[in-house]
């Protein structure tokens, strides 16, 4: 027997060993490189620019107070009444918090149905944004005044979208669990939501709770609202 | 005479696919430079074989400390912000072709002789 067998036997089969175990994990791993530098990068903007943002949402939020508080100043006859006129369309736009009865819903994802068929399509165990925008014009229907989800104030043109697998409510990432808190008449809004959208989700194995509450909160929208197309039409005679 | 280490090979090819463990996700680019360390020591033992310089202790050692040090150098490079992943990368990938390209030529070479010999041979 060569002196040389031995070693290079091991050898070859050391390396065999790590070349198929090597093979078999990037076959397991294909697109997701964590270390790659061009993601770290994005992922960096990301953070930074929603940093930006909700400061930027603050002044906002603080600027509109301050125009509230001058317009709210004490004052009489005419001027009072276009005051009380001004908070009664802030509070229709949204512009302002606000509490009454009405409910909470939280939905979330199937994580257990994920679970028990981890061979299953993801996506049918995951909420996704037409869900939540079903789930919405339900509640719109039973008479909704104001509806949040996450905190995030549904404004006139607020969006409910998905980008990928993360969805979007008002330009912000919203993830699960959803915490949609809607004021209304407890009763009309707990059935009209139970009977169709949280039906369907319910019947599917998503975990969805329903919570009447005296006093729901709802904050106030804080993002932009610029109207640069729309013009008043003037009626003539 | 070869059929030994081939047998190594394809056992130990069996056993890699067979097993499975979880290398953390942020790891698993040392381990491909600690492969490709290690396919440059067996190259480089195939070719002292041919060339009749073998030596077992060589090879052994080369084999780990090479693969245990690539991926160190790899791992000190990315804290430090340089990427010697790279440097060890090119300087394995040189090696290897380098001691194939040998390899190639000591057969083909040993090859000829051999016919010639023959030849020789016959021709008395």
């Amino acid at each position: 027997m060569r002196k040389w067998l031995i070693p290079i036997t091991l050898v070859c089969f050391m390396s065999a060993f790590f070349l198929a175990f090597q093979l078999k994990v990037q076959a397991n791993n294909t697109n997701i490189n964590p270390l790659s530098q061009k993601n770290t990068n994005l992922v960096t903007i990301i953070k930074d620019l929603e940093a930006e943002i909700a400061s930027q949402e603050d002044q906002i939020e603080k600027a509109r107070n301050d125009i509230s508080a001058m317009q709210n100043q004490q004052t009489k006859g005419q001027i009072k009444e276009l005051q009380e006129e001004l908070m009664r369309i802030k509070v229709v736009a949204g512009l302002t918090s606000v509490a009454g009865p009405g409910i909470i819903i939280v939905l979330d994802d199937n994580k257990d149905g994920l679970n028990a068929n981890p061979n299953d399509d993801p996506n049918k165990y995951i909420i996704h944004y037409e869900h939540i925008l079903n789930l919405v014009s339900d509640l719109k229907a039973g008479g909704a005044e104001a509806i949040s989800i996450n905190g995030q104030r549904l404004i006139t043109t607020s969006e409910i979208r998905c980008v990928g697998n993360v969805i979007l409510v008002n330009t912000t990432r919203i993830a699960p669990p959803f915490e949609i808190r809607v004021i209304g008449s407890p009763k009309i809004l707990g059935e009209i939501a139970s009977s169709r959208e949280l039906d369907i989700l319910k019947t599917s194995g998503f975990p969805v709770t329903i919570k009447e509450d005296e006093k729901v909160i709802i904050p106030a929208y804080k993002g932009d609202l610029q109207f640069n197309y729309s013009q008043i039409v003037k009626k003539e005679g | 005479m070869w059929l030994l280490p081939i047998l190594g090979l394809i056992f130990g090819a069996v056993i890699g696919s067979a097993l499975t463990f979880q290398v953390p996700p942020g790891y698993i680019k040392y381990m491909s430079i600690a492969v490709l360390a290690s396919l440059d020591s067996v190259f480089g033992g195939i070719r002292s074989v041919l060339e009749n310089h073998f030596d077992g202790t060589i090879l052994l050692t080369g084999f780990f400390t090479n693969a245990l040090l690539a991926a160190l150098l790899a791992y000190l490079g990315d804290r430090l912000g340089v990427d010697l992943y790279y440097a060890a990368v090119f300087a394995f990938g040189v090696r290897l072709f380098q001691n194939l390209a040998n390899i190639r030529h000591t057969i083909l070479l040993q090859y000829r002789n051999k016919k010639n010999r023959y030849r020789g041979d016959g021709n008395e």
